[in-house]
């Protein structure tokens, strides 16, 4: 035989020697410790490499911890390939070779999941081992006692390893209740603003800008007038040339009961806080009076705020009144609109080409803020300087929380953990559909004091412009000086829906602001009261770090 | 064979069940519920068992070691306190339902003539001898089949204002609150209407032909023949059709549940879906309560009024 015949041979069989001690489907144990995570095309097949230490010592080629353990985890409706349940489903088949267990993904629509998660936990049912929820649901999860304290398991060593301590302080608060730990580490919510670089940065508009405005036009906007006056510049004009269309300002999604309130709270933020080193009574408040829970939401300066809301909505298409997310962030993607200011989704949602047209043209930024603000101790409208930002933890920062009903709160634990590893968290936010969100450490560029490159953007498709800039606004939102308190007491989402009803119906032209804003008070003022003043009154004390 | 009282009572018993279980005992736990506030307190422990299997023998692991399960156990206290009427009184002073009450009642005064009118206009036409009768007819009726969740779905998309099929007539189906609840009115006409015209049709082909050429030889036209004929014979009909579209219409949910949410705002968030939420989204349980007796007195005073005034006209 020809002596190069023979390596025809040989070179598979090194390669097998060279091949690990057990290879799994998705599961692959290399002798020298390393661990490789084989995902689905859904992740275009990417491998992750982990190790066995990180992987925690319930894990091994030769053990299954959890034979013959079915899990049962509820979601968000989305589907496989969808935000927050989509990586659930990616990363089954993954845990069911690690453990041997089975996981029963329960796919619920936004509207129905709070509702059917409280029966589980109301009855005892124990029918769900854990639930992917919004942390403004905690109020309703952990005092009650329907939270498995996760402290122990994540100190045990045995599961996959993740910490609190990769996280800003503002979401950290999120995922923990008086000290303790909660939520296993998922998604960061936080909103920024999205624009289109190419379009601010064009000289023939920022002549003509300034020739309508009076002042350069500011890329990006450091105030919400600003942005309002930008906004109009550019709507009605056909400034995009994807199509005949005229296209917009600033689109919104502002479909009752689909989120859109989250708007209104991100952009009121800098009309209403005072900003202080510590909480008192009239500083670094958004919602209620911490000494007696009388509601701040008709405050002039959130009166203000929904006034210059309802301006800016005329920017936009009138139909996004009935949009939920989808909708407007396509409206974004599709190049209809100069600004969008959303979640982290939409950053990483530029970047594919099959849904986007504006890759390398989204930039983000801080949120801006208003140039002015009210005063709650002196009672009048303060004007600034200059910009104060206030930073935002907005949204639900979808995580998991393990029901204390469970009967196998670890192997639960377990997969919920799995995918808050540092690696695989670190790749699930450089994609776009899977709506995990950047926020944590790993996933700040080395400039803002995390560990990230900017190659691992680019290397997952990114253009290397719109990560610096998404990564760094992100970093900003969260580590704020100023901060939009977080609403995390029992009631949350029933103050926030009813919040919702009003400003839809302000923005369809059925309530004034002030009817709107002053409804909601008037209706906050009855959960409160059925819920019990004093009650709610400790609750949002501890939330907010006020001490009276 | 006479069959003793035994047999009848076993007979009788799965229906009695059925109906205790599932009619009964909910309206009285609900009633219950009405009138005081439940708060609960649970408190959870936890035992590790090892697992046996079928003759008693701890099932052993690979490790040869006894393999454990968790077995959780629930301690939970309902509290009960008697609030009398409060949830009752605060239906006179909550703004949303006198907002929901507003909306159900444009949807009822709209929508359920409108079902009417047309429903009655179609059964005239198809009780003529037109080409097609028989296949035309039972397209009209296939709208009645459809699931209203799903039909909301399917008009949400049809009235999508941005590239939806009727975008370019520029009319805000879904963004504005008039826009929204003309379209829910809309949807629930498409598919009542069909209900209306089946069971008006099978009374028109139950008048006598007799009458109708009695008329005519008496020189009627047709109109006279319509006032005079056919809508007097038609009128218990039409009065059974009227009941039952508006005890459903009362009731109306689904459609904007799925197609607008109930808004913009609340402007089409009609009284069952605000008890829906009050209940199942908010947990307020005897709110809820509260508001679903409300709307079932009022429907019982609807029908009782409509039967007693049906009593009157045939004494």
């Amino acid at each position: 035989m020809h002596p190069l015949k023979w390596s025809l041979f040989a070179l598979p069989a090194l390669a097998l020697l060279a091949t690990p001690a057990i290879a799994g489907q998705n599961v692959e144990w290399k002798d020298d410790g390393t661990v490789l995570i084989k995902l689905g095309e859904a992740y275009n097949n990417q491998v992750i490499t982990t190790s066995r230490e990180e992987l925690g010592s319930e894990f091994g080629p030769d053990k299954q911890p959890f034979k013959d353990v079915t899990i049962t985890v509820t979601v968000n409706g989305a589907g496989p390939k969808g935000g927050i349940s989509g990586p659930l489903h990616q990363f089954r088949p993954v845990w069911e070779e690690l453990s041997g267990g089975k996981v029963n993904i329960v796919e619920l629509p936004f509207a129905e999941h709070y509702t059917k998660m409280m029966l589980d936990l109301r009855n005892g049912t124990g029918q769900y081992d854990a639930f992917m929820v919004g942390a403004f649901w905690y109020g309703d999860i952990v005092p009650a006692g329907y939270g498995y304290a996760i402290d122990e398991l994540q100190k045990s060593g045995k599961y996959p390893k993740w910490t609190y301590d990769d996280m800003p302080p503002s979401l950290k608060a999120l995922h923990q209740w008086k000290g303790v730990g909660y939520g296993v580490l998922n998604d960061g919510d936080g909103q920024v603003l999205y624009y289109r670089s190419d379009m601010l940065g064009n000289a023939e508009h920022q002549a003509a800008f300034k020739k309508e405005y009076g002042y350069d036009l500011p890329n990006p906007p450091q105030t919400w007038q600003q942005l309002l006056d930008i906004s109009k510049y550019f709507n009605g004009k056909n400034w995009d040339a994807g199509d005949a269309d005229p296209d917009s300002g600033t689109v919104l999604h502002l479909k009752v009961g689909e989120q859109g309130h989250y708007h209104f709270q991100s952009l009121s933020s800098s009309f209403v806080i005072n900003p202080g080193d510590k909480v008192t009574r009239t500083q670094n408040v958004y919602w209620f009076d911490p000494e007696d829970m009388k509601p701040l939401i008709n405050s002039p300066g959130h009166l203000k705020a929904l006034e210059f809301l309802q301006e800016l909505h005329k920017t936009g298409p009138a139909a996004q009144v009935g949009w939920s997310l989808g909708e407007a962030w396509d409206y974004f993607l599709r190049g209809k609109s100069v600004f969008v200011f959303s979640w982290g989704d939409v950053g990483a949602l530029c970047q594919d080409e099959s849904r986007s047209k504006i890759k390398g043209k989204c930039a983000a930024a801080m949120m801006p803020s208003s140039n002015e603000y009210y005063d709650f101790e002196k009672k009048e409208f303060v004007k600034l300087d200059k910009p104060r930002l206030v930073g935002n933890t907005t949204g639900g920062s979808w995580h998991g929380v393990v029901s204390n009903f469970s009967a196998n709160p670890e192997a639960t634990y377990s997969f919920l953990s799995l995918m808050a590893m540092r690696p695989v968290s670190k790749m699930m936010a450089t994609v776009g559909w899977d709506g995990v969100d950047p926020g944590f450490s790993y996933q700040f560029l080395e400039e803002d004091g995390g560990t990230a490159k900017i190659e691992d953007y680019v290397k997952a498709g990114w253009d290397a412009n719109d990560a610096k800039t998404y990564t760094h606004a992100y970093h900003e939102v969260f580590y704020a000086p100023t901060m939009l308190t977080y609403l995390r007491i029992p009631g949350s989402f029933e103050y926030w829906d009813i919040l919702d009803k009003n400003l839809s119906a302000t923005m369809s032209g059925g309530k004034s602001a002030k009817q709107a804003l002053d409804d909601t008070a008037t209706a906050w003022e009855g959960v409160t009261d059925r819920i019990g003043r004093d009650k709610q009154k400790a609750d949002y004390q501890a939330a907010i770090g006020y001490t009276p | 064979m006479r069959w003793t009282g035994k047999i009848r009572f076993m007979l009788l018993a799965p229906a009695v069940i059925w109906v205790l279980a599932f009619t009964v005992f909910p309206l009285g736990y609900s009633l219950y519920l009405a009138f005081y506030k439940i708060e609960q307190k649970v408190e959870v422990t936890r035992v590790k068992e090892p697992i046996l299997d079928a003759e008693g023998k701890p099932v052993l692991d690979d490790q040869g070691q006894p393999r454990i399960k968790t077995v959780v156990k629930k301690d939970q206290v309902n509290i009960a306190t008697f609030i009398g009427i409060d949830n009752f009184k605060r239906l006179f002073g909550d703004p949303q339902v006198g907002e929901a009450i507003r909306v159900t009642a444009l949807f009822v005064l709209i929508a359920v003539p409108l079902e009417l009118i047309f429903g009655f206009l179609l059964a005239v036409l198809f009780n003529q001898h037109i080409f097609g009768r028989p296949v035309l007819r039972a397209i009209m009726i296939l709208p009645i089949f459809a699931t209203p969740l799903a039909v909301g779905y399917t008009f949400f998309t049809i009235f999508y204002e941005v590239g939806g099929p009727l975008a370019w007539t520029g009319i805000p189906f879904l963004s504005s609150p008039n826009g929204a609840l003309a379209s829910v009115i809309l949807v629930d006409v498409w598919q009542w209407t069909p209900f209306c015209f089946l069971v008006f049709l099978a009374g028109l082909q139950g008048v006598p032909d007799e009458l109708y050429e009695a008329a005519r030889v008496d020189g009627a036209s047709p109109w006279d023949m319509l006032k005079e004929v056919m809508l007097p014979l038609l009128v218990p009909t039409i009065i059974i059709v009227l009941l039952l579209r508006l005890a459903e219409s009362l009731k109306l949910f689904d459609i904007p549940f799925s197609m607008t949410g109930g808004g913009p705002g609340v402007a089409t968030q009609p009284f069952s879906l605000l008890a829906f939420r009050t209940g199942l989204r908010f947990f307020d349980l005897g709110y809820a309560s509260a508001m679903a007796y409300a709307l079932l007195i009022v429907v019982m005073i609807i029908i009782t009024l409509f039967f007693r005034r049906m009593r009157f006209s045939y004494e």
